[in-house]
């Protein structure tokens, strides 16, 4: 455990650079006169972020198992919240994914948005900028903010441009939904820092901690651990979606804006917050409790991908088919060994390459034919063959087919699943059985037959735009499938450490 | 080291397959103009890997073959270590051989079948990946290795059964087959989790020589996973009728994929496995009894039909069956040597299959006369013996039934428990301003305050109790001076109340959660 505490502190601010350019960058949307000028300043300084996002990873020393690039300022000092950044290899490849699951979204809506687009340029600049401090805060106060702060453009984006006529309706769910979970999440941290006080016997708000490394050094007793774990176990399950909290996710993915729609089920928030705080921070509990880790994981799957054999639309399913896949990374997590954990963060990772870019084929599909749902497509092979293909190719990764990045992590999942859950790994396999059918099943009456109608023969296929990104996306799929050592290697020392600290050497 | 080399042999024709897609995305190769370009990249690939083959045939002829060839780690997590390895030992190498062979012909045949036909680039694609995932699978030298040819061949036999995509039928089968082959997989899977769990290793060569010590019953499960991927893929009862589904492709993905080389995949599997099916006796009488089953299935279904590919297709499951049956019996040798000289010999008659009217003078044999009189053993053979529906009844159905039920529980019940109200945009201050740009006034409306949900519900009757305290006690419980202040109090409380009646509560409640735990 001692060794995590090891950080390198960074001799340049490159976090909080790539954090604040987004925010400059939003400011200068509205300082520039021109409003159609808005989305190329919001490309521009997506990339620029990816080039520091990049920067990151470049300068990641995987042989460190501990936090790097660590910035370090006192915030509120009298409660002594600080403003703590940091990553290591749980978080580091999720910020150029981030990024790039932007750009993607920016790329998605370059025609698309006509109403207010410097107000939408904008929220989605914050959004990102939020997004990456959610990855990079290591201070549980000041993760918490971040956390909080994406609901503000998630909902004005869904409610204000999205697509389905419910769309406000779906915003306010979702946001109560998000607030629901964000108050037991507080109530946890406030709970950890109170007993850190009391640890080490200093009132109140002189004792008080924050500090996410502080904190897990804190010895924390069982029973609090329980309530702890619950507590942050409900804030996050909430926003990862774990059944039965997962209703928002099929209205949200109908009525937002089809860009956005990609962000919701691309960025996995709620499943990194367990893997980050859940279990580091109750690990006996969560040892205690790993039945009901493993059992919301199969309910998950089998769930989400059941709800999926039903569906019509594509973008419903899709909406589930991610929950199916969510219940594959809390099952991983749950077998509280190496291969889970690493296979839980392969899966995750997938998450903005696969889950983002098939919603954005689902978008691209959606602007040219004006509807999602099966029975108003079908034949769309025939005239758009490359979105045809790359849906494919991108749905073959949701399948864990080998060669694509959804293998490794599919892989290390089952296998640790079935060592320590025997039967919720069979349950998994089933759930992977199921995953094929219910993708082929809508795929075939989505993409292949007859052309049945009108906006479907007129369509054109990819344009240049989209397809840069997409080839991108399908690029990173081929090359974490066929070099999965690649993503693995950066992850696994610190998740070599996130097992040792389940079960510290007691003295 | 010309036998480190052998990495090429599936990855040619993988990237001849990737070459022609990027081209085609790219806009390089398509149409009629791109098909020699396209033909040449996938011909010269499987050219190169039979040339690779052979040489390594002939260095194994001279120096011994060179068995377990390791070339670095691919997938490593923990104690999980799945090496890109390689096993070059004389059933590899034959079936290498075997493979690139008919591969190879069978390219050169589909460059004139094949002309002019839309999506040529798209076969051609189709059939170098097949190509190279059969590589793959037959020459990795471990479990997870073999597994992603064998996956890889199960996608790209997924894309040349709906080739002829806006045919319903094509796109149906296609699914039906990819299915079906998947249930097999899951039993792979699980072959390679108790490998993992019992020898540490995947590789073939370790997990062959361990034999030794493990349990009949152990041996038997790990083969057990690895039987069920190999009947599922070789079509053996009772998963044999998706294999006469697949027939929808051109003929020459026909010829290679369930003629010759995807169906015997599974028995290559088997034969891989020998040692160990040798250490499980009870898996080896089921074997024999599948074997011998599919063997009668095949034989009576291809009596009856009456069409040639079809035909061909049971003829081929028949073969197959007895092929499972040599090795059920144990006389692996002979199911080596009969697999080969079936796949050569249905590769040329499948591809001759189009030309058969020209080729055969005299007409069709009609049903053999024993067959004729037995009426219930010949509808049996035309329904496939029910197989089909046997799925449809006892898997498809009532998965079927099951996400429906999922569906509308969902709807219904889970939504509704965590639910909120409908009437979301009358709290909507957005679409307040909203319906002002728009010029309508609106109105609050009546239903506002119902409650939906177990929170929603659990406000509502907060929200009675409240109402019915104002209502009872502070209205009509004192009088005078009293009553004046209870009226003004009672007046605060009203709006509190009116504000409670709304689906605002939610919001309220967190703030004030939020109070109480700041």
């Amino acid at each position: 455990m001692a060794d995590s505490l090891v950080m390198v502190e960074a001799g340049f601010p490159l976090l909080s650079l790539m954090i604040a350019t987004l925010p400059l960058g939003a400011a200068l949307i509205w300082l520039v006169p021109d409003a159609g000028k808005a989305r190329w300043i919001a490309l521009f300084t997506a990339f620029l972020d990816l080039g520091f996002a990049l920067a990151v990873v470049a300068g990641f020393d995987p042989a460190h198992a501990g936090f790097q690039f660590v910035e370090r300022a006192q915030w509120i000092p009298t409660l002594h919240v600080q403003y703590l950044m940091g990553v290591d290899g749980i978080s580091v490849l999720f910020l150029p994914l981030t990024v790039l699951l932007f750009i993607g979204v920016i790329l998605a809506s370059w025609n698309r948005v006509r109403t207010l687009t410097r107000l939408y340029y904008t929220l989605l600049l914050l959004m990102e900028s939020v997004t990456l401090g959610i990855f990079c805060s290591l201070d549980t106060i000041l993760f918490f903010l971040f956390w909080e702060l994406t609901l503000i453009p998630l909902y004005f984006l869904i409610s204000l441009w999205g697509i389905g006529p419910n769309r406000r309706y779906a915003a306010v769910k979702y946001m109560l939904f998000m607030l629901v979970g964000g108050v037991p999440l507080l109530f946890g941290f406030l709970l950890l820092a109170f007993n850190h006080a009391e640890v080490a016997g200093l009132g109140i708000p002189a004792g008080l901690m924050f500090d996410y490394l502080n904190l897990l050094a804190t010895p924390v007793s069982a029973e609090l651990q329980v309530t702890v774990f619950f507590l942050l176990l409900l804030g996050f399950a909430v926003k990862t979606p774990v059944f039965p909290f997962h209703t928002w996710l099929p209205v949200v993915a109908m009525e937002g804006p089809v860009a956005v729609t990609a962000l919701m089920t691309g960025l996995k928030l709620g499943a990194y917050g367990l893997i980050r705080f859940v279990v580091p921070l109750a690990p006996d509990a969560a040892q205690e409790f790993h039945w009901l880790l493993a059992g919301l994981g199969v309910v998950g799957i089998l769930y989400g991908a059941l709800a999926a054999t039903a569906q019509t639309n594509l973008r419903r399913m899709l909406a589930f088919s991610s929950i199916s896949h969510v219940g594959l990374v809390v099952l991983g997590i749950a077998s509280f060994n190496l291969q889970g954990i690493q296979g839980a963060l392969f899966q995750l990772l997938n998450f903005p390459v696969v889950a983002g870019g098939i919603f954005l084929l689902a978008g691209y599909l959606h602007h040219r034919t004006g509807s999602s749902d099966v029975i108003s497509l079908g034949g769309v092979a025939r005239t758009m063959p490359l979105l045809a293909a790359f849906f494919f190719l991108f749905g073959l990764a949701a399948m864990g087919v080998p060669g694509t990045n959804g293998f490794p992590a599919e892989f290390l999942i089952l296998m640790s699943a079935l060592k320590t859950h025997t039967g919720a790994g069979l349950a998994a396999l089933f759930g992977v059985v199921l995953g094929a059918s219910y993708f082929l099943v809508i795929y075939r009456r989505a993409f292949l037959g007859p052309v049945r109608s009108a906006v479907v023969m007129d369509a054109v296929d990819l344009r240049q735009r989209e397809l840069v990104v997409i080839t991108a996306l399908a690029g990173l799929i081929l090359f974490a499938g066929l070099y999965p050592n690649g993503v693995l290697d950066l992850t696994r020392l610190t998740s070599e450490n996130w097992v040792a600290g389940l079960n510290p050497p007691r003295p | 080291m010309p036998e480190r080399l052998v990495w090429l042999i599936p990855a040619l024709p993988m990237l001849a397959a990737a070459w022609i897609g990027v081209g085609y995305v790219t806009g390089h190769n398509r149409g009629e103009a791109g098909e020699r370009h396209t033909a040449r990249v996938s011909q010269g690939a499987a050219a190169l890997s039979l040339f690779l083959v052979l040489s390594l045939d002939a260095l194994a002829l001279f120096k011994g073959a060179p068995g377990q060839i390791r070339l670095g780690e691919w997938l490593t997590s923990g104690d999980y270590r799945v090496a890109l390895s390689f096993t070059l030992d004389g059933l590899g190498l034959a079936m290498s051989t075997l493979v690139a062979f008919v591969a190879f012909l069978t390219l050169r045949f589909s460059v004139n079948y094949m002309h002019r036909e839309p999506g040529y680039q798209r076969f051609f694609l189709l059939l170098s990946l097949f190509t190279g995932a059969m590589l793959l699978l037959v020459t990795a030298g471990n479990a997870v290795l073999t597994f992603a040819g064998w996956e890889l061949a199960g996608v790209s036999s997924y894309l040349l059964i709906a080739y002829a995509f806006e045919r319903p039928t094509a796109a149906r089968n296609a699914t039906r087959a990819f299915v079906t082959n998947r249930i097999g997989d899951a039993g792979f899977i699980l072959g390679i989790f108790l490998a993992f769990h019992w020898f540490q290793s995947v590789e073939w060569p370790t997990l062959l020589e361990g034999t030794e010590g493990l349990s009949s019953l152990s041996a038997g499960m790990v083969t057990g996973g690895f039987l069920l991927a190999a009947l599922a893929k070789s079509a053996q009862v009772p998963f044999a009728p998706w294999i006469s589904r697949a027939l929808e492709g051109p003929t020459p993905s026909s010829a290679i994929f369930y003629g010759s080389l995807m169906v015997h995949a599974g028995l290559y599997l088997v034969l891989r496995l020998q040692p160990l099916f040798e250490q499980a006796p009870a898996l080896m009488a089921l074997l024999a009894a599948l074997g011998l089953l599919t063997a009668l299935y095949g034989f009576i279904g291809g009596l009856v039909q009456s069409d040639a590919k079809t035909a061909l297709m049971f003829s081929t499951t028949a073969q197959t069956g007895l092929i499972f049956l040599e090795c059920g019996l144990g006389w692996f040798e002979l199911a080596a040597w009969h697999l080969a000289a079936h796949a050569l010999w249905r590769a040329y008659q499948f591809l001759s299959a189009p030309a058969l009217m020209h080729l055969v003078s005299r007409p069709a044999r009609p049903v053999p006369p024993w067959l004729q009189r037995r009426r219930a053993l010949y509808t049996a053979g035309l329904r496939r013996f029910w197989l089909d529906h046997l799925a449809d009844w006892l898997l498809v159905r009532p998965t079927q039934a099951l996400a429906r039920e999922v569906q509308s529980f969902d709807e219904q019940v889970v939504n509704r428990l965590v639910g909120l109200p409908t009437q979301i945009d009358a709290v909507s201050s957005l679409a307040e301003w909203e319906a002002r740009q728009r010029g309508v006034v609106r109105t609050p409306e009546g239903s506002v305050g119902r409650g939906q949900g177990v929170l929603g519900g659990l406000m509502e009757w907060l929200g009675s109790i409240l109402h019915w305290f104002e209502e009872h006690l502070v209205l009509h419980g004192g009088g005078g001076g009293l009553l004046k202040t209870m009226h003004r109090i009672g007046g605060y409380l009203l709006i509190i109340e009116q504000l409670l009646s709304q689906p605002r509560y939610l919001w309220l409640l967190i703030l004030v959660t939020f109070v109480v735990i700041i």
